[in-house]
């Protein structure tokens, strides 16, 4: 187990009358990936700020390399490489000037890289910010978030504005280099097959809350998808035990559950059922599975 | 809350923008006007009949004057939702199924109606309370004319310069018109528009409202016009973002321009170098060249005022000769003098929002990229003050100086017929006013005026982030002032007229300064206590506050003396509030570290 690096314990934040966070807990080692998945509106976001300092905990603490980002942001902000929704950058300065700008926060700034990335990205350094493309400020925010070779980098919707080449290949590799030399990166996306692609682990957020939150293999592991075919048709959806959701009609439902096979089995079988086919659940379907029981936990409510 | 028509919702949306400029404006309206009326009221001699009434006569002047002022200002918070450029600023309508017409004519006459509402409601109050007849409909008319005028040149060009000199153009020929309609007859021994003859001369002719008709058709046609090109191709109208990005060669706006003046390369030796530099290129320089072109213009004004004189005076003799037997003058000397209070008042102006918190449709924030950079909250404060300050002082001492420099310059006639004193006469004033003062107390004028800057930038700084991170409490706060205001007004209004109970107004006001000092002395002390308790301040940042502090009261303290002001025998509340202002630059050290923690810590 690596050094503990982020340590969120029981944080709720409000805005006004509405929740963004409740209860939410998490914690980041040394040399991970950890990818934050959710829905609009479901908190990402909002956590993230929260380990820049951005956000202040209505409850709950939040300790980034043992330090309250609020309170010591130099300490905090020193070590962390941040990538934003926006890519709010200053408009009217030019490449080269971010990049001496954010240098001189950051005694650990590896000018070769930096030189090695603006070429990569093909940027020009002469141009205004106000000048770049969507794309390009993205790549922009990208290199000024990783050239100080930050301990812990924080993206926020990297891909966003990146188009397909740029995402897979040096987006992948950037965060890739950035774990392997035992640094750690926490990026939040609602692009479910970057997260499956990228990450060593999953966080699942849902209206505010963490609804699951595992190594991305443990996780995968833990859920499967089954096509099931009973003898006689059901209306409403079978009770099944461990089922988290089902889709189909009739005879035929597809089910993703958690829990042993065999399990799910007996419980097939008492309803006079069989199982067709079983394979392990992508994160897709674990998504949607959590995400329409709490929706449906909602409308109950 | 369900709007059931795009109309609704687009007038829904306009009175959303802008209910809290229309609240102030009213408030503003009603009570500067009212504390004008009570203040006249509480200085006329009440032995002197006639002097009484003249000085009445000329509060009721003056409050008409303050109702009207909040309408030449515009609508900024409409501005604000494209970052106080000009351009149209819903153009997020643009994707609507919505003619151009609706788009535009909906908000522009919302807009129009409000301006006119807001002076009818305050006028009518005032007539209430005051029993002047303070005019309604033709003055609620010229403002409509007036609001629309300034609607159309900011929303129909994104070219500041066209809008400015239709602004400009627009509110010189207000002027004009309304100097010579109401100084036509000249009244002696008092002001030419007197409140007894107002229902004469603000009863105006038809053929005005026919042409405020006009000039309203004519300000939506050419707005519904230009509008509908920006709706067609318009870059604004592409960007959700709402950045204007123009190429190169294109407008970028003036602050911005100024922004890419000094190509100085950034150090990145150490972070606060690097920070001074970014806060000195988009904060500061800007506007020190301001003060530096406004200190040029007024020089080179004065270059030119003698021939334009000249030339002026004998323009106005040759249409008129028996005006060489009045010692006719012209205003053409005035004019620096005029600009550079005028200059003055702008960089004062510009002094604000040291902090750079930014608007954005009605968002305000500070940008992440700055707030997520590693540096501490109270000494980024502190920076982001003294870079600004300054540069405001720089500014503020260019254009003092140009008008030093000048004065000797100007023409001597109109000063004189004016105002009984030599342009020069200033000048040798100004020098033996100094002169008389002893090094010591010459080194605390300047210590004064400096840290009394520091403080004008550091109250608008913290002002800005205390409207962003609790924006209805301050309004509120703000509110309930103003209203405390009122009710003095009122209550020394009704003193006056006799009506109801005799008011102590005295110990009111006596109340009020002990409340204000001791809320000073309790807010710091709260906020060092929390600055502490938030690991905000730093032993260090206490002592220099406390310094700069001592140092200002020293420094405040030896001026009053050099004034004449003895503490010694003076009552405790007058004395109190004569030293209230020491504490200042203590507050402002501990509120502006405290106030921008608050916007960058959320």
């Amino acid at each position: 187990m690596g050094q503990t690096v982020v340590d969120v314990n029981d944080l709720s934040r409000s805005f006004g009358g509405k929740t963004a966070l409740e209860s939410v807990s998490f914690r980041a080692t040394a040399g991970q990936i950890y990818g934050l998945v959710g829905a609009n509106g479901a908190g990402k976001t909002t956590l993230l700020k929260h380990l820049l300092g951005l956000l202040r905990a209505t409850s709950g603490a939040v300790r980034v390399f043992g330090l309250d980002p609020v309170r010591d942001p130099v300490g905090v902000l020193s070590r962390v490489g941040y990538l934003s929704e926006e890519r709010e950058l200053p408009e009217w300065m030019r490449i080269d000037e971010l990049l001496r700008y954010t240098q001189a926060f950051h005694p650990t700034w590896d000018a070769s890289y930096a030189g090695e990335l603006l070429e990569t990205f093909a940027l020009d350094p002469a141009k205004k910010v106000k000048e770049l493309s969507k794309g390009m400020r993205a790549q922009a925010g990208l290199l000024v978030a990783v050239a100080h070779r930050p301990e812990l980098l924080i993206l926020d919707e990297p891909s966003s504005g990146l188009d397909a080449v740029v995402r897979r290949d040096i987006l992948d590799a950037i965060v890739r280099t950035v774990a392997d030399d035992g640094r750690t990166v926490i990026f939040s996306s609602h692009l479910l097959d970057e997260v499956e692609r990228m990450s060593d682990h999953v966080t699942l957020m849902h209206q505010g809350r963490v609804t699951l939150s595992g190594p991305l293999d443990e996780v995968r592991r833990g859920y499967q998808r089954s096509r099931v075919r009973f003898a006689e048709p059901f209306e409403q959806p079978p009770v099944l035990d461990a089922a988290l959701a089902m889709e189909g009609g009739g005879r035929a439902w597809s089910v993703v559950h958690t829990g042993s096979l065999e399990r799910f089995h007996h419980s097939v079988l008492a309803l006079g059922g069989v199982v067709v086919e079983s394979r392990d659940a992508t994160l897709e379907e674990i998504f949607l599975a959590h995400a329409g029981r709490s929706r449906q936990q909602v409308e109950a409510a | 809350m369900k709007l059931r028509s795009p109309i609704v919702a687009m007038l829904w949306e306009t009175w959303r923008v802008t209910r809290v400029e229309a609240a102030w404006k009213l408030a503003c309206g009603i009570v500067g006007g009212l504390v004008v009326l009570a203040l006249h009221a509480t200085f006329a001699p009440a032995d002197n009949a006639k002097r009484y009434e003249d000085i009445m006569d000329m509060g009721a002047a003056m409050a008409m004057t303050v109702l009207v002022l909040p309408h030449l200002i515009g609508w900024p918070s409409m501005a604000k939702l494209i970052g106080g450029r000009p351009g149209f600023p819903l153009y997020l309508h643009y994707t609507r199924a919505v003619r151009t017409a609706v788009i535009v004519g909906l908000p522009m006459a919302y807009l129009t109606a409000v301006s006119s509402a807001i002076y009818l409601g305050s006028a009518l109050l005032l007539r209430v309370t005051s029993g002047y007849a303070f005019p309604l409909l033709p003055v609620a008319a010229w403002i409509a004319a007036l609001t629309v005028i300034g609607v159309a040149a900011t929303w129909s060009t994104r070219n500041r310069s066209i809008q400015v000199v239709t602004m400009v153009y627009a509110t010189a020929i207000a002027w004009f018109i309304s100097v010579e309609r109401l100084t036509a007859v000249e009244i002696p021994d008092t002001f030419d528009w007197p409140p007894r003859l107002w229902s004469t001369l603000f009863d105006w002719p038809l053929t005005d409202y026919a042409w405020i008709a006009l000039i309203g058709l004519a300000s939506f046609g050419v707005t519904a016009a230009m509008v509908a090109r920006q709706r067609r191709g318009d870059e604004l109208a592409a960007s959700a973002l709402a950045v204007v990005t123009r190429t190169p060669g294109g407008w970028v706006g003036l602050w911005d321009c100024l922004v890419g003046l000094f190509p100085l390369p950034c150090p990145t030796l150490s972070a606060t170098r690097a920070q001074v530099w970014l806060d000195l290129k988009s904060n500061g320089f800007p506007v020190l060249t301001i003060g530096v072109t406004l200190a040029i213009v007024i020089r080179l004004m004065t270059a030119v005022s003698g021939p334009l004189d000249a030339a002026f005076l004998e323009a106005t003799i040759r249409a008129d000769p028996s005006c060489l037997n009045r010692d006719c003058i012209t205003l053409v000397p005035i004019v620096p003098v005029l600009l550079a209070v005028l200059s003055l008042l702008i960089v004062l102006a510009l002094a604000g929002n040291a902090f750079r918190i930014r608007r954005r449709q009605g968002r305000t924030y500070v940008s992440a990229f700055e707030a997520t950079q590693a540096y501490s909250t109270a000494q980024l404060a502190v920076l982001k003050l003294l870079v600004k300050s300054a540069c405001v002082l720089a500014a503020l001492i260019t254009i003092g100086a140009s008008l030093w420099i000048s004065l000797p310059l100007l023409g001597e006639a109109a000063f004189i017929q004016l105002w009984n004193v030599r342009p020069d006469s200033l000048r040798s004033v100004i020098k033996d006013a100094v002169a008389a003062l002893t090094g010591y107390e010459q080194l605390a004028l300047v210590v004064v005026l400096a840290v009394g800057v520091v403080i004008w930038v550091a109250a608008f700084a913290v002002l800005g982030a205390l409207r962003t991170r609790y924006s209805r409490r301050v309004n509120i706060a703000a509110l309930l002032l103003l209203l405390y205001g009122l009710v003095l007004g009122l209550l020394a209004l009704a003193g006056q007229r006799g009506i109801g109970p005799e008011i102590p107004l005295g110990a009111i006001f006596r109340a009020t300064s002990w409340v204000a000092a001791s809320a000073i002395v309790l807010a710091t002390g709260y906020l060092l206590w929390r600055g502490f308790a938030e690991q905000l301040l730093t032993l260090g940042h206490a002592c220099g506050a406390v310094l700069v502090s001592a140092a200002f009261g020293a420094a405040w303290l030896t001026m009053l003396r050099a004034a004449g002001v003895s503490l010694a025998g003076m009552p405790t509340t007058n004395y109190v509030w004569m030293l209230s202002p020491a504490l200042l630059p203590l507050m402002a050290s501990v509120l502006s570290p405290w106030s921008l923690s608050r916007v960058r810590h959320t």
